[in-house]
């Protein structure tokens, strides 16, 4: 047995996923580079001002709604995209594993149901495609990418925006609805990091949305029972690394969720009223350790890739070396 | 023994549709652009000399756009649907974090060695990336 576990998704999948990572974390590092200018003051100026930031905002977000209209023809012009999206759709057990997460974290359960499994192990069998929560990934962040495109697009020339308000502060409303609309992809982001980073059986990253299940040996005993996870022997930096990764998401979260509140911007207020980054220290470092958490995210990203070459580089080896065994026989 | 979520039995998606999709998906984002690009103001037709804050006049925009009901709700709409989501987050930061320490708790410890438990069997897999 592996930390490989058993492949899921094509390669077509693990592609776009990783497209959109990148096309996405870019998105929130510009993005709310701007909206949270007060604690990202550094980001903004790193990256070249407000003018360039925007700009490369603008960049980036062609990019996704290219990612979006792609995913949308892909689900609906072929039959595996059909076939899968209808193994997608939430159902009763869905729930139940949310319930059993619960009770197996206070010890009520022996095992997390079936549709909760990330390491599905001999288990294979009654693991579906996606786990509760990746169904909730796909659905909310596909609702949210959808009006996060349609607000972006709303938002992408102000003057046009402004002659169905006539007013500047009308538009001003659409830029914060459009920021606040994002905070919900930016926190679900940081739990996916964590979900998927420091999972024991496959930290650092869980490979299976890099390397395309036609890659992935399949073979293993099905004698023993459960998901056999006794059997991995746990890295001896998990419990920091996790510890570490958990408290970073869990402030990063909570300070995104603090920091989007002080970040009203409509209706414009009158006065000037000072709050977040200027007047709390403790928000600015919370903020940013929210963005050190997306960078992680990134970077595990590119690790995950960055396995999957060196798969595809062992398996070619393998395959040659038992091509050349046969031709000494 | 092998299983069947591998790629035999299972479709996959066909290099020509993927080509096709990626070019019509391009496509159609530079085509949004290139409409949102046109979607600018007629000025002519934008309505500048009634002096009053209804009609829209020079210096009352501010005044008429700044709290335009559904806007306003929908800001605060959208607030309350981020704070909603936060807390639903961090719950499932936690439920996922408990979990993931019980599931190491059943893993061999770092340094363990290799022994088959009883009725067990022998670990072929080796530990591979």
């Amino acid at each position: 047995m592996t930390n490989l576990d058993h492949g899921k998704f094509t390669r077509m999948t693990t592609v776009f996923h990783s497209l959109l990572a990148m096309d996405v974390f870019f998105l929130f590092f510009t993005g709310y580079a701007i909206m949270f200018n007060d604690e990202l003051w550094w980001m903004l100026t790193l990256m070249g001002g407000s003018g360039a930031v925007a700009a490369l905002h603008r960049v980036f977000g062609v990019g996704l709604l290219a990612l979006v209209t792609f995913w949308m023809l892909m689900m609906v012009t072929t039959d595996t995209g059909r076939s899968n999206f209808r193994e997608i759709l939430p159902t009763p057990g869905d729930a139940k594993a949310f319930v059993q997460d619960i009770q197996f974290v206070l010890g009520n359960a022996e095992e997390r149901h079936p549709n909760a499994r990330q390491f599905a192990g001999g288990t294979a069998d009654e693991v579906p495609l996606l786990s509760y929560v990746g169904k909730g990934v796909v659905f909310i962040f596909a609702a949210e990418l959808t009006l996060l495109s349609v607000s972006g697009l709303l938002i992408w020339s102000k003057t046009g925006l402004m002659q169905y308000f006539a007013t500047q502060t009308a538009a001003m409303a659409f830029v914060v609805f459009h920021g606040l609309l994002g905070v919900v992809m930016l926190m679900g982001i940081m739990f996916h990091i964590f979900e998927h980073g420091f999972h024991p059986a496959f930290f650092p990253v869980e490979t299976k949305a890099f390397i395309p299940r036609s890659m992935i040996p399949e073979e293993h005993d099905d004698d023993h029972e459960g998901t056999g996870i006794e059997h991995l022997e746990l890295s001896p930096n998990w419990a920091s690394a996790s510890n570490l990764g958990g408290a970073a998401t869990v402030i990063g979260i909570v300070s995104v969720l603090v920091a989007s509140i002080y970040d009203t911007g409509y209706p414009v207020s009158l006065e000037l009223l000072v709050g977040g980054g200027p007047t709390n220290l403790l928000l600015t470092v919370g903020v940013n350790i929210g963005v050190l958490v997306l960078f992680l995210g990134m970077v595990l990203s590119v690790y995950g890739n960055l396995v999957r070459i060196r798969w595809e580089q062992r398996m070619a080896e393998e395959e040659a070396d038992s091509v050349d065994a046969e031709a000494a026989d | 023994m092998s299983n069947s979520t591998a790629e035999n039995g299972a479709s996959s998606y066909s290099g020509t549709v993927i080509a096709v999709n990626a070019v019509i998906s391009v496509a159609v984002a530079l085509g949004l652009i290139w409409v949102v690009n046109g979607f600018n103001v007629f000025y002519e037709r934008l309505d500048r000399v009634s002096p009053t804050v209804d009609g829209g006049g020079i210096g009352t925009a501010f005044a008429e756009g700044n709290e335009i009901e559904w806007l306003v709700f929908l800001v605060e709409a959208i607030h309350a649907a981020d704070v909603l989501m936060g807390l639903f987050i961090l719950v499932l930061v936690f439920v996922h974090w408990g979990s993931f320490r019980r599931l190491a708790g059943q893993m061999r410890q770092p340094g363990e060695s290799r022994t088959i438990p009883d009725g067990g069997e022998a670990d072929t897999g080796g530990d591979e990336e």
